[in-house]
């Protein structure tokens, strides 16, 4: 049994075969430096809520969604930002997220 | 909001220091309490502490009180649990406990998540607590469901599942922060009324209102004068449902199907539905 427990940063892509996946990744950075602490959330266009993870201290998320349009959010200390992203099977979406 | 079950940060500020309150924080991902943690807590595994090593089931009474024992928690301490993912493993957790009968169990809420966010003291110092002796209870199993009751609950008692809709649905088969793992079918139990877990949370993890969280069950046009069992995947998320429905909502007859979908979607000749509507019975 698997966990549903998000891996900080999101899963490594290392045994993924990413041609099955739609992965949607990338960086949170405040004022040009990672964020250390935060969480990225994943929402459907409806804003429904699917997942979420904590960043690595490099300031990295990780989703394996299904194709389709998304919405990101990412949360820090006393900051947030989102963004929106179209994923694609077997494609990496990376994203760049600046909280102000 | 105002629940014993629940508490809040200055709560737990005020109480870190009391001899006799145990903060523990649940996480799947050890490296989180190894990294920094709330100061004084320790930590506990839901799967290497809380699942039988061989089986797929909780590790018995005895394993507990061994394990409880050995982390230093007493019978009369105040148990408050804190964890990552909004508090899905630290609500599986405050379950557990109360499964194991457990008399002063709290939940912080917004966990680790909030608190961080907030930015609250962390700490990397691992506190020692004595040995006790701690005993626990026979399991009450009025708030644990196994598929038996699932499959007679179907068309005639409320099965909430718990999981996003493209779960739910069968779009999806596992959480979107996850591989999608193709072994298993996708759908849902006949009937099942699909009220995700999130709509509970704020955006902090923390919970919303009594009335918020009151109108997400009645306008899904769930009847809670009937018995209730909340599933997903792996029974963390519909613990956290449940402590919405039985400990805040003070919902009676409510339990959760720790089996979920992970047992439910692997059963041969059980029935199935696929797509956004319940099915039909």
């Amino acid at each position: 049994m698997s966990s549903c427990g998000a891996v900080v940063g999101g899963v490594s892509l290392d045994l993924v075969d990413v041609s099955t996946q739609s992965v949607i990744q990338g960086v949170v950075s405040k004022a040009g430096a990672p964020a250390k602490v935060g969480y990225v959330r994943l929402l459907d266009t409806s804003d429904e809520f699917v997942a979420e993870v904590p960043v690595s201290p490099q300031g990295e998320f990780r989703f394996f969604a299904a194709p389709g349009k998304w919405n990101v959010v990412a949360l820090i200390p006393g900051g947030s930002a989102r963004t929106t992203v179209e994923a694609h099977l077997g494609k990496i979406a990376d994203l760049e997220i600046s909280v102000s | 909001m105002s629940n014993q079950a629940l508490i809040d940060a200055e709560w737990a500020l005020a109480h870190l220091d009391d001899a006799n309150a145990v903060f523990i924080e649940v996480d799947e991902d050890t490296d989180a309490y190894a990294g920094n943690h709330i100061r004084n807590a320790i930590a506990l595994n839901w799967k290497t502490d809380l699942q039988d090593p061989v089986r797929r089931d909780f590790v018995n009474k005895e394993q507990f009180e061994a394990l409880l024992s050995a982390k230093g928690v007493a019978n009369d301490d105040t148990v408050v649990l804190y964890g990552g993912n909004n508090n899905w493993f630290a609500a599986y957790a405050y379950w557990y406990f109360k499964l194991y009968g457990h008399g002063d169990v709290r939940l912080l809420d917004g966990g680790r998540k909030k608190w961080e966010l907030d930015g609250r003291e962390l700490v990397s110092e691992v506190p020692s607590r004595a040995e006790t002796k701690y005993v626990a209870k026979d399991q009450d199993l009025s708030i644990r469901a196994f598929r038996e009751d699932v499959l007679r609950a179907i068309g005639t008692q409320n099965l909430v599942d718990v999981r996003s809709p493209d779960e739910y649905a069968g779009r999806l088969l596992a959480p979107a922060h996850l591989p999608q793992e193709a072994a298993r079918i996708g759908g849902h139990i006949p009937t099942a009324a699909n009220i995700p877990w999130s709509k509970a949370a704020n955006e902090d993890g923390s919970f919303k209102s009594l009335a918020e969280l009151k109108a997400i069950y009645e306008g899904a046009g769930v009847d809670l004068g009937k018995d209730t069992i909340a599933y997903c995947r792996i029974g963390e998320r519909s613990a956290h449902s449940w402590f919405v429905l039985h400990e805040l909502l003070g919902v009676k007859n409510v339990s959760n199907y720790d089996g979920s979908w992970t047992e439910y979607g692997s059963l041969v000749g059980v029935p199935v539905a696929v797509g956004d509507e319940p099915g039909t019975a």
